[in-house]
């Protein structure tokens, strides 16, 4: 059985772990430097106010105190998110990272009746003992795992859990009230296509015939009707779809603990992120750089740390990322750990032709709009990394505006949560001292 | 407040792991003797593995205001809060209580559980009836005596 556990609107929720006051109350994150929003509560989303909307126009709104909106607190959500991780890894054989708030468990050689245990147990203690809401949906592979979780998320039947066996009516039923289009993999354009041979839903393609569909459009789609008649055959990194994160990661030669070594590892997953973000015209927010040791070798101190840089801007240039990347490792590389496998993941995409045509662009980030394009163009022509870039070192000036941003609770000394010992102990100190936001 | 400049470690390690330290292996010069110390193996005394049992479940707040006083929380004093525990009648809570984050001690008052402060300006408050949420157990308490 594989798993799938997504954190519920997880910025918000890592927010309101710390901010009770938040609970309830429809509340936005914004995208670096307050440009728009790219978190919504549910009670947001019930006002009607889209993903991507620019922060200025909620200005109003903000001031009269009807919705808050936050700055992007990357800090505290990296943190959060690796304690989620932790959490798994203590709990299941094995876990793998999709993204910031999405992770794979392995719970090979459990049985249906365990596998739903664990998952309830999952559910709670996350909810417990971290604050975060969160859905898990669980089935015999990755794409019913998808769906699985899709329907814990918005079913209230399912209270947060939901197993599909991928035999069952259950999962008859849900196959054949989805649009193909929302199968996990499967692009609109490609629904397109399919629509044509009258594959409408995820059932009509999990009935195609295999040889068919590959034949007719790809492989991968041809797997991924295997994989909703419940036959696992989709690696994680294979999934060729229009992403929203961007992840290179893969196992050293041989473990090592040298900086220089790790790092160069990283430089080249970045570099290959920043092709693929550019291939699919996207531009990224965040850059999320992971380390894993071996964790096979008991006898080893194990150490699973990631690091999450924010870029000032979105960004698809090679050489920014790097420097993130660059950032990230100093923060948690250490010496004493035989790092095993290294990941590039690029967070919270944004359509790059979308974002210029918005007011907010600033300039600045094309200084050389076609530097990137004539190197991916050799790297295509010549064969991967013909081209790729030599240490840079000039730290980058940042400054994030970040207006609204909330403490960084759990990473810095100097904004630790405050707790009273009584009611209006807050109040009464926050009129001595600076106001939480 | 706790000081600012003598805390550089990050918040906490976020493995089981007990934090790197360099060993250190005492030798009698070249003598060719082993150091009486040797049987000794050097070992640093780490407070992480005393108080933060749990390091993914474990967060830190800071205590603001007085009436916890009485149980030794003082206003400005570092609370180590872990998630994981489960709460008993006795312990010292985090709690949501009432859309507010407060310290106060779990207890029994005129035979039902209350959320208890040690002074005399701040009654009970009865668990019954009121919209509180546990959020941690407070393991340990850190008051600084120098800044």
């Amino acid at each position: 059985m594989i798993g799938l556990v997504d954190a519920n609107n997880f910025y918000v929720s890592c927010e309101r772990v710390f901010q009770p006051q938040l609970e309830g109350r429809p509340v936005g994150v914004m995208s670096n430097n307050d440009g728009c929003v790219i978190a919504r509560s549910a009670e947001l989303k019930a006002l009607d106010i889209p993903m991507g909307t620019p922060a200025f126009k909620l200005e109003g709104l903000r001031q009269r105190g009807e919705i808050h909106l936050l700055s992007s607190n990357y800090e505290l959500y990296g943190d959060m998110s690796a304690r989620l991780t932790q959490l798994l890894r203590d709990a299941c054989p094995e876990v793998a990272p999709y993204s910031i708030d999405e992770m794979f468990i392995y719970l090979d050689g459990l049985d249906t009746t365990q596998c739903e245990t664990l998952g309830r147990r999952l559910h709670q203690r996350i909810r417990r003992h971290l604050g975060l809401p969160v859905c898990v949906g669980l089935a015999p592979t990755h794409t019913l795992a998808k769906l699985a979780n899709h329907l814990a998320k918005h079913d209230p039947y399912y209270r947060g859990v939901c197993l599909l066996s991928g035999h069952d009516h259950t999962t008859e039923a849900l196959l054949k009230r989805t649009m193909v289009a929302n199968v996990w993999g499967i692009g609109r354009r490609l629904a397109e296509r399919l629509a044509i041979s009258d594959i409408k839903t995820a059932w009509d393609l999990r009935e195609s015939d295999a040889k068919q569909l590959r034949k007719r459009f790809s492989v991968v789609v041809a797997r991924t009707a295997l994989e909703l008649r419940g036959t696992p055959c989709l690696q994680m990194n294979a999934l060729d779809q229009p992403r929203q994160r961007i992840m290179t990661s893969r196992s050293f030669g041989k473990p090592t603990g040298v900086f220089a070594e790790v790092h160069n590892a990283l430089r080249r997953h970045a570099q290959r992120s920043a092709e693929k973000l550019r291939e699919q015209r996207s531009l990224t927010r965040a850059v999320m750089i992971f380390l894993n040791t071996n964790r096979h070798r008991r006898d080893q101190p194990q150490h699973f740390p990631h690091a999450l840089v924010p870029l000032p801007s979105p960004s698809d240039d090679t050489r920014i990322i790097l420097d993130a990347v660059r950032q990230g490792l100093e923060k948690i590389h250490h010496p004493r750990y035989q790092f095993m496998k290294a990941g590039v993941m690029l967070l919270d995409l944004v359509d790059a032709e979308q974002y210029q045509l918005s007011l907010l662009h600033q300039p600045g980030r094309d200084r050389h709009p076609f530097l990137m394009a004539t190197i991916d163009q050799i790297n295509q022509r010549m064969g991967q990394g013909t081209i790729s870039f030599g240490m840079t070192n000039a730290p980058a000036a940042w400054q994030l505006r970040c207006a609204h941003r909330s403490n960084r609770f759990t990473t810095r000394w100097d904004e630790l949560m405050k707790v009273g010992t009584h009611p209006g102990a807050i109040d009464a100190c926050t009129s001595r001292t600076q106001p939480l936001p | 407040m706790p000081g600012k400049s003598l805390h550089c470690v990050p918040a906490l390690p976020l493995t089981s792991q007990p934090l790197p330290h360099l060993t250190f292996l005492g030798r009698a010069g070249f003598s060719g003797f082993p150091s009486p110390a040797q049987d000794y193996e050097p070992r640093t005394l780490d407070l992480n593995t005393r108080l933060v049992k749990n390091p993914t479940e474990t967060f830190y707040v800071t205590a603001t205001g007085d009436s916890m006083e009485g149980w030794g929380i003082f206003d400005g004093d570092l609370l180590i809060v872990d998630r994981g525990v489960k709460p008993r009648l006795g312990h010292i809570l985090v709690a949501m209580f009432e859309g507010e984050a407060l310290i106060k001690r779990y207890a029994l008052y005129q035979g039902a559980p209350h959320l208890c402060s040690a002074h005399p300006h701040y009654p009970p408050l009865p668990l019954e009836g009121s919209d509180c949420q546990l959020w941690g157990v407070v393991r340990a308490v850190v008051h600084e005596y120098l800044h």
